[in-house]
């Protein structure tokens, strides 16, 4: 299945380790990824100052997406893909907003396809390629492990937008986990949000939102916290000593993308998945891994 | 001083909050009928007193040009619970986001970090910085764990993305 990935600008200036697993994992699951170079910012961070030039910075991506010839679209981000889904919303359902865009795009000879099917890496292994594939594809079993699960805020949320999964009750993330032989816990802050979004206006909160939840799940004594959002990613991993300091607790909760996870059963060699970039101690979750 | 009590001078701008409902695109702000489901989720409630039953009322009562100048607008965390969990579709994250427009038109004081974004993205293509990431002694980068370069923008993009600021 030929697939166009849009890896966003967390993914590409930080959180390489899960653009490195996402990269390995696909195409062993028979997925040919096509990467989109002129691709820029989806406009995230736009949405706040201007919504129609959000808006343009999405559907730049879409119509990049078409032209490289792909009818998928994989944005492992789940700003990114919130984003690129409004955006795609306002576009498809008005014709006011949809005139300027598409002359917009013209200018860079490019056009828009409504069609163009989106997907998170979550509904994308779990729908598209197929729980029993990845089952299938599994070579090294991670039987023993107990894990917590972070799906973040923006893909299940909100649910009239087309999301990835159940807005309340998401179990897509927990089922690829048991997919690769691992268990998963439920807990009661799964749904809390990781605070990314303040670490524009508000760092101390954004810290503090972060370091409850692994405060929580330290407290519950998981093996490692699976997330698959770069912002998620860079809260709870990256600046897991801020949060831990901000809280005024120590934190060594270990924490790796889905991505790589499922790499590691694929027995891909860790290095080729990042885990040698990730600054909360996944040494400590490795060391259970069975050989 | 709460949100409410910086009301209790002001008189509502009919102007102002016309923008707000042209920016919502049919959302039903005008529906809300204070249950408070929102706020009672609310993320940014219990560090930040973010109370977005609070904002409706206000953008419905016509108070926007008090609350586009105010700080409150940018606790929001973008979890978007309110919008899932709001019975009338009255989507309190969409009212933060239209007032945030606003207060960047009515050049209201928001924080940097998002301008610095725009002017970002503008230049390199990137919301972000490009990061290089230690671990122990060593350095990484993109060009050390052989992934793809990162493209500029072209200057046809930049008029584009400029243009499209200009958009109200
Ligand atoms: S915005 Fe919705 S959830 Fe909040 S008070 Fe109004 S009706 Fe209730
Ligand atoms: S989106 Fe903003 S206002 Fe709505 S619940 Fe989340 S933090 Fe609160």
């Amino acid at each position: 299945m030929k697939t166009a990935v849009f890896w966003g600008c967390r993914i590409l200036t930080s959180q390489y380790a899960y653009e490195m697993s996402v990269r390995e994992v696909m195409p062993r699951l028979g997925v040919e990824l096509v990467d989109l170079p002129e691709a820029l910012c989806c406009g995230d961070p736009v949405k706040s100052v201007n919504d129609f030039a959000a808006t343009y910075l999405s559907s730049r991506v879409l119509a990049l997406a078409h032209a490289s010839g792909a009818e998928h679209l994989l944005v492992p981000c789940n700003r990114c893909h919130f984003t690129i889904s409004e955006a795609k919303r306002s576009i498809d359902g008005d014709r006011k907003v949809s005139e300027k865009i598409l002359g917009m795009l013209r200018e860079e000879k490019l056009e828009y396809d409504p069609n163009m099917r989106l997907w998170h890496v979550i509904d994308f292994l779990h729908g598209a390629v197929g729980l029993k594939r990845v089952k299938d594809a599994v070579a090294k079993p991670l039987k023993g492990l107990r894990l917590a699960s972070h799906v973040g805020c923006q893909i299940i949320r909100y649910s009239d937008l087309g999301r990835v999964d159940d807005a309340e009750n998401p179990r897509k993330l927990d089922e690829l986990i048991g997919a690769v032989g691992a268990e998963t816990v439920d807990y009661a802050e799964k749904l809390d949000c990781c605070g990314a979004h303040l670490m524009l206006s508000h760092l101390d909160t954004a810290f503090s939102l972060a370091g409850a939840k692994l405060r929580a799940l330290q407290e519950l004594g998981v093996d490692g916290l699976v997330v698959s959002c770069p912002d998620c990613g860079l809260m709870y991993d990256f600046k897991q000593k801020d949060a831990a300091a901000t809280v005024g607790v120590k934190l060594d909760v270990p924490v790796v993308y889905y991505t790589q996870l499922l790499g590691l059963a694929l027995s891909i060699k860790q290095e080729k998945l990042g885990l040698h970039l990730n600054q909360s101690s996944v040494d400590k979750l490795l060391m259970k891994v069975p050989v | 001083m709460s949100l409410v009590d910086l009301m209790s001078m002001a008189k509502p701008n009919l102007e102002s909050r016309a923008k707000i409902f042209s920016k919502l695109k049919g959302r039903d702000l005008v529906n809300c009928f204070q249950c408070i489901k929102c706020t009672s989720g609310c993320t940014a409630l219990k560090l930040l007193e973010l109370k977005p039953h609070e904002i409706e009322k206000l953008a419905n009562l016509g108070f926007v040009d008090e609350l586009v100048v105010s700080d409150v607008l940018w606790t929001c965390v973008t979890c978007l619970k309110c919008v899932q969990r709001c019975p009338q579709k009255a989507s309190p994250y969409h009212v933060i986001m239209a007032l945030r427009n606003l207060a960047v038109e009515k050049e209201a004081k928001i924080p940097e970090a998002f301008m610095k974004a725009v002017s970002q993205i503008l230049e390199t293509g990137m919301a972000e910085a490009y990061q290089k990431i230690s671990k122990g002694t060593e350095t990484f980068d993109r060009e050390s764990l052989k992934l793809p370069k990162i493209c500029s923008p072209g200057e046809v993009f930049q008029t584009l993305f400029l243009k499209a600021l200009e958009e109200k």
